[in-house]
């Protein structure tokens, strides 16, 4: 397989799982805001854009943070890198590239999404509110993996559309719960019951509630919402379960290409990835805490984003002249 | 646009009343032109009897709401090109007219005929004049002409190609000439000739849009194109094998044929690769694979010569691959199509190629040229100046229209221009007589109803050394302009699916 193609194979995977991560925070917290006290008003829209690491550019775009500002600087503006909009166009732009890879039914599906998403009027969706759109996001990310699934073999590339989503996932999850426990810490007010409110959100937002419920029958307390969204070994959220698809998926890829032996590393890429699930695996919520959940996120989006650098790096770039 | 509108959402209105009939063909003139549908007499032609029936029958509704439903294929397929006059690049569908272009087996059988003797002919003309240079020692094709050609290469003089085929894909225009009914070569196009791709989407989208139209005519296959262009690239690995590396090599995305590209490569089943995939080493072309360099052995390359290797030719190529040129000399990867094919596409020698037919096979041409002059020739120029305002003027090294002046329709500054143009470099250009193309009744969305509407012919030819094969039909290309003769994409054209009818009706 082609470097070209597997790096737009990887990164159509990031950004289809960006554009989708971003429509249910959007989502799920445009409308829990809405019946926030207004005190708290500006501070909390300015959080959703803290989420996407692009507070500079926002407020270069905008004076004040209020539903209408974000809502159209995380869904549509162009000059938002990492906009709903723009995600969507860069995977369509990847997929271009390379479909002649891809099959039939993963490319309309990839560019219906793409020439819908562009017919939206923005001005129109500000007033009627992000669920439409975003759920169409929402609906276009399960509907490509789905395709994705069923219609290419599960060869190389395939994995890489896996290590792609995976990556991201975690990395989106780490930065989601990171930003939730911070404002828990720092506002004592808020801290208690109403909070419930809050961590109820995040939890759709990454579509976990109904598991959390499920799991613990009981009242919505951050430290487990937090167990749920790091450590649970199933659920397809949690930064554990990310984390282990992205090392299978690696595995897959150098199949047999370290002599070492079978659970063995080929790759800088992989022992990373390897030891990052390791401690995921092993560690229990209360080390975690004790330790300091926000140091610890802040080090796995760091660990996620040298794995991505590593991967770019072993299977992408071909820096030297042969 | 409403927002919420689902873009998959349409309906098919109910079939035809007695009221319908007639209303599409209302006002429809042949005018003095060669109509492909009716005879003189205003009859539909046996082989389009049928088709008049049924389009005569349909509501212009209806027809207009299959119409749209065709665009909405193409769009969701991507088979757009892209513009990018407005900065950020819009995508253009490109023009699809419904009502088919058919041809009887009669017709198709003299084309097929003699388009298998132009290209093998065009072929020995290639291999002559990179190797012994026989027509030119007989006289028989002025030297100065080869030597003054843009496109003629000497790099390539004493290279053996892989099975000496220089040209595996041509696609060779031919109008039907109003005043004779009579089928003339327009062009010849043998460097990386474009459309195929439009051929067999454009059969597609018409057997999903009027699927039950195809049971009522023969209409004979296109979709074998891939399989035989495929065949022809695996036979031409240097390294033989059983699984030689092949690959296409495109300028990329914003190429206009990019589409194209792709649709090629995942038809084949072969890699598709810009040049910065590639890298030469030792004489030996690699692509850059994941798992380390893999060995390519066969090129089928959409980039122009000029391009293809900034070492050997323009060092200002971003496009190509640095030593392809080396590589391809010593015989360590093939090319497709070869390079220098250019020296026989020169439209000033394209008013050689019936001598070819009769030097290099002994024969005479099946299909004849349209009327030429050679400005080059000091009588031919003379007779140019003073009938400007009557002829088109054709630069020889370009092609889709570029470089052109339609006399006729031409303002007199332009016409001027030219006329300066002309005298400094009278090499550069030929003049022809205006061919009034036949017409193929078109859809016109402006006043929903059919008119007359001036084509064109590419019929696209594969060579493996032995034989010619040619997908039955080609491209169809119509100027949907009301009386426009330019059937160029770039310059307002469309397209429409080719019948070819493997027998009578």
């Amino acid at each position: 397989m082609l470097s070209r193609i597997a790096d737009s194979l990887f990164w159509i995977a990031r950004y289809m799982e960006r554009a989708e991560d971003t429509a249910r925070i959007l989502d799920v917290n445009y409308h829990m805001l809405l019946e926030q006290p207004v005190t708290s008003y500006r501070l909390r829209w300015d959080q959703l854009v803290t989420i996407t690491g692009e507070q500079e550019r926002f407020f270069q775009c905008y004076q004040e943070a209020d539903a209408r500002n974000v809502f159209e600087f995380l869904a549509f503006r162009r000059d938002n890198p990492n906009s709903i909009v723009e995600c969507v166009s860069n995977v369509r732009e990847n997929a271009r590239t390379i479909r002649d890879r891809i099959s039939r039914e993963m490319w309309e599906e990839v560019n219906g999404l793409y020439h819908t998403v562009s017919r939206f009027l923005p001005e129109e969706e500000m007033n009627v509110g992000p669920h439409r759109f975003c759920n169409l996001i929402k609906f276009g990310s399960h509907r490509l993996h789905g395709v994705s699934d069923d219609t290419l073999p599960h060869d190389e590339g395939w994995q890489f559309l896996q290590a792609g989503r995976a990556l991201e996932r975690a990395e989106m999850t780490a930065r989601i719960v990171d930003l939730e426990y911070q404002k828990l810490v720092e506002g004592p007010e808020t801290a208690g019951a109403p909070d419930n409110h809050q961590w109820m959100a995040v939890l759709l937002s990454v579509a976990a509630y109904e598991s959390y419920r499920r799991q613990y029958h009981s009242r919505i307390e951050p430290q487990r919402v937090a167990e749920l969204l790091i450590l649970h070994p199933l659920h397809p959220r949690s930064i554990r379960f990310n984390v282990g698809v992205v090392q299978q998926s690696l595995r897959a890829i150098s199949a047999g290409g370290s002599s070492a032996g079978p659970e063995a590393y080929a790759n800088e890429a992989e022992r990373l990835t390897g030891k990052l699930h390791e401690s995921l695996m092993y560690d229990r919520i209360e080390d975690i805490f004790s330790r300091g959940l926000h140091r610890f996120l802040v080090d796995l989006q760091k660990t996620c984003r040298a794995i991505g650098e590593q991967i770019a790096r072993t299977y992408f770039y071909y820096g030297v002249v042969a | 646009m409403g927002a919420a509108r689902p873009l998959l959402y349409y309906r098919l209105l109910s079939p035809q009343t007695e009221e319908s009939r007639g209303r599409l063909f209302r006002g429809y003139d042949p005018g003095p032109f060669y109509d492909e549908m009716f005879l003189p007499d205003g009859q539909a032609r046996p082989h389009y009897a049928r088709m008049f029936r049924e389009l005569d029958s349909m509501a212009p509704e209806q027809f207009e709401e299959r119409r749209q439903l065709a665009d909405l294929s193409f769009l969701l397929q991507g088979i757009t090109f892209t513009v990018y006059s407005d900065g950020r690049g819009t995508e253009r569908l490109f023009p699809f007219d419904l009502i088919p272009r058919i041809l009887p087996a009669s017709d198709w059988d003299r084309i097929e005929r003699g388009l298998s003797q132009r290209v093998i002919a065009l072929n020995l003309f290639l291999q002559d004049i990179y190797g012994a240079q026989r027509i030119l020692k007989d006289r028989r094709l002025p030297r100065s002409l080869i030597y003054s050609c843009g496109h003629f290469r000497r790099e390539m003089i004493g290279v053996q190609v892989p099975g000496g085929i220089y040209t595996h894909v041509a696609g060779i225009d031919l109008v039907r000439d109003s005043r004779t009914g009579e089928f003339l070569v327009l062009e010849d196009n043998v460097r990386t000739p474009s459309g195929i791709s439009y051929v067999l989407e454009n059969r597609l989208v018409m057997t999903r849009t009027f699927p039950y139209a195809f049971h009522e005519h023969p209409v004979r296959p296109v979709d074998h194109y891939p399989t035989e262009l495929c065949q022809i690239l695996r036979s031409l690995s240097p390294r033989g094998g059983d699984a030689p590396a092949i690959v296409l090599l495109t300028p990329g995305i914003y190429n206009s044929a990019y589409f194209e590209h792709s649709f090629l490569a995942q038809q084949m089943g072969i890699e598709l690769v810009e040049g910065r995939d590639l890298i030469v080493d030792g004489e030996v072309v690699y692509m850059k694979t994941i798992h380390g360099l893999m060995r390519v052995d066969v090129v089928y390359r959409r980039i122009d010569d000029d391009y293809l290797d900034p070492l050997a030719f323009r060092p200002d190529s971003l496009l190509g691959v640095p030593g392809l040129m080396g590589a391809y000399r010593a015989g360590n990867v093939a090319l497709a199509n070869a390079l220098g094919n250019g020296v026989a596409d020169d439209k000033a020698i394209y008013a050689y190629v019936p001598e070819f037919i009769r030097y290099y096979l002994g024969e005479e041409p099946v299909l004849r040229n349209v009327e030429t002059y050679l400005c080059s020739r000091p009588k031919d120029l003379a007779h140019v100046l003073d009938h400007l305002p009557e002829l088109v003027v054709k630069a020889v090294g370009e092609s889709g229209g570029y470089g052109m002046l339609m006399g006729p329709t031409a303002d007199r500054a332009t016409i001027a221009e030219f006329r300066d143009r002309l005298q400094d470099n009278p090499r550069n250009y030929i003049a022809q007589p205006v061919v009034p193309l036949s017409r193929v009744p078109s859809y016109d969305p402006r006043n929903a109803a059919i008119a007359g509407r001036h084509v064109d012919l590419r019929p696209y030819c594969l060579f493996n050394g032995e034989k010619v094969v040619i997908v039955p039909g080609g491209l169809t290309r119509v100027a949907l302009q009301p009386g426009s003769l330019v059937v160029n994409s770039s310059q307002g054209g469309g397209s429409k699916d080719t019948w070819v009818l493997g027998g009578d009706l």
